[in-house]
């Protein structure tokens, strides 16, 4: 799963976090600025190859599989009309090619999160965004990726424990609702056990970073990302 | 040394039909320099709460707690250095990622030297039995482990006082040893440490005065010999023959 940093010895995990964000946001410039089939499909082999240098696989990738329903229904939504002809193919077509961008970006996102530590992802933003700005950005970063695993994690175990006490037999709809409520419930909880141990820790907003360096592999990170800009700029019309 | 003095916490009585509880009723204690207290008392008797105090988790709502001569809530991150707190459940208090990551979390927090970080996250290692393990991820963690790392993330800060909340919950027999053992050596080292638990049987061996809670009072405060008598009626388990006797490993003795 890639909520949460997977320690390895990877290619993307020895790269510096400054490249791999760069890298990021290049590809998400590309994926917006081709939109056919064709520039998807190559970006696609792009994203796959981004997540296995992470050391990533499928798994990874159905960690998201909460947003694919959503990413699914969208092109249903934006091709139904209220009259006649009901639904417009063409305008399902470009807004599933748009649900695609998004899933794409995800897989690349995937790979980033399980070769990048928390802390070495707040230390990339707050050196690269100087200020309070950066302090802001990187204690949200850093509370964001420290949350949500756990919350995934809680989400799960409500879950096991509603299908042992046979849950398993309730309507979906019923099973949903009680996987909600336990996990607000539990949500609300974890975050105050959380804001305890971040307090009783000494939770700083300008802790000390940890070392970041640029090394050589860092360069052809650094050139992907800006080849994938200057890409998407070619696009632009 | 921590000084407790007349501390009242309460929960509640927010709204209007909400009950307001009193977890600390009251309570004075200290904890000198070096020492080994043991909190004790059942489920519900404020132990968790009057330790929060110590390092200002919990704000009492009347009375004083003051850390070395400094009031806590005049300085909460002297006091949370000073004070180092092991939570019930370790899973509450690892927020990395990695062992080495989250031992680093405290140090990282007071801004010091990247070379002192990494001399103090390998000693906090080592003293846990953990020294090479910094890589290791704590979701592949046993029960036991966590709570080592839980102890090293205290350890990291390098305080005069540690506090474990019931730190045997849930850990079979060889982690609990292995948890005494390194509170043992944290106690000779010099630091004082400060236990909450109902099952004394892991450390009375260890204490040198025991602390006891009934409905958030202070009804127990003695040298282990004088308080096991009284211990039992605060439904707090003791070592079996433990009166006029202090056996050094209650766990490996005791079934």
């Amino acid at each position: 799963m890639t909520l949460s940093y997977a320690p390895g010895d990877s290619l993307a995990h020895r790269l510096d976090p400054r490249s791999k964000l760069l890298a990021q946001a290049g590809f998400a410039a590309a994926a917006y600025a081709y939109t056919t089939p064709r520039g998807l499909a190559a970006l696609t082999l792009l994203a796959v190859g981004f997540l296995r240098l992470a050391g990533g696989d499928l798994r990874d990738v159905w960690t998201y599989r909460f947003a694919l329903p959503v990413l699914a229904l969208a092109p249903l939504v934006a091709g139904a009309t209220l009259g006649a002809p009901w639904f417009r193919p063409d305008r399902a077509a470009t807004t599933g090619l748009a649900s695609y961008r998004v899933l794409l970006i995800l897989i690349v996102a995937a790979g980033y999160v399980r070769s990048t530590p928390v802390r070495d992802s707040r230390a990339a933003l707050q050196r690269t965004v100087p200020g309070r700005a950066g302090q802001f950005l990187g204690v949200g970063v850093a509370l964001v990726f420290r949350f949500l695993p756990l919350l995934k994690r809680d989400l799960l175990t409500a879950r096991e424990a509603i299908r042992a006490r046979g849950g398993d037999a309730l309507p979906v709809r019923d099973r949903i609702r009680l996987v909600a409520v336990a996990g607000i419930n539990r949500a609300f909880g974890r975050a105050d056990r959380l804001g305890t141990a971040l307090n009783a820790r000494c939770f700083a907003w300008n802790p000390t970073l940890p070392r970041l360096a640029l090394g050589r592999t860092d360069a052809v990170a650094l050139g992907v990302g800006v080849g994938l800009f200057a890409a998407a700029l070619v696009a632009v019309p | 040394m921590i000084d407790v003095d007349g501390v009242t916490c309460r929960y509640g009585g927010g709204s209007g039909d909400e009950a307001c509880v009193t977890a600390v009723d009251d309570a004075t204690l200290s904890v000198p320099d070096g020492e080994f207290l043991v909190v004790a008392g059942a489920n519900g008797s404020g132990k968790t709460t009057l330790v929060r105090t110590f390092n200002g988790l919990v704000t009492p709502d009347a009375g004083t707690v003051s850390v070395n001569g400094t009031p806590v809530e005049s300085d909460l991150v002297a006091a949370r250095t000073a004070v180092g707190m092991v939570f019930q459940d370790p899973r509450d208090q690892l927020v990395a990622a990695t062992v080495g990551a989250d031992v680093a979390f405290g140090p990282e927090n007071l801004g010091l030297a990247h070379d002192e970080i990494d001399r103090r996250v390998a000693a906090a290692l080592d003293a846990v039995n953990m020294a090479g393990r910094g890589d290791d991820r704590i979701a592949s963690l046993s029960g036991g482990e966590r709570e080592r790392v839980a102890i090293a993330g205290a350890l990291a800060m390098e305080p005069d006082h540690l506090v474990l909340d019931e730190p045997f919950t849930g850990l079979d027999e060889p982690a609990r040893r292995s948890v005494v053992d390194r509170l043992r050596d944290r106690h000779r080292a010099g630091t004082s440490v400060v236990v909450v638990t109902h099952d004394l049987r892991d450390v009375l061996g260890l204490a040198d005065r025991v602390v006891g809670l009934a409905d958030g009072r202070v009804a127990v405060d003695a040298a282990p010999e004088a308080a096991v008598a009284d211990l039992p009626g605060l439904d707090v388990r003791v070592p079996a023959g433990a009166t006029g006797d202090r056996p050094d490993e209650t766990v490996a003795s005791d079934p």
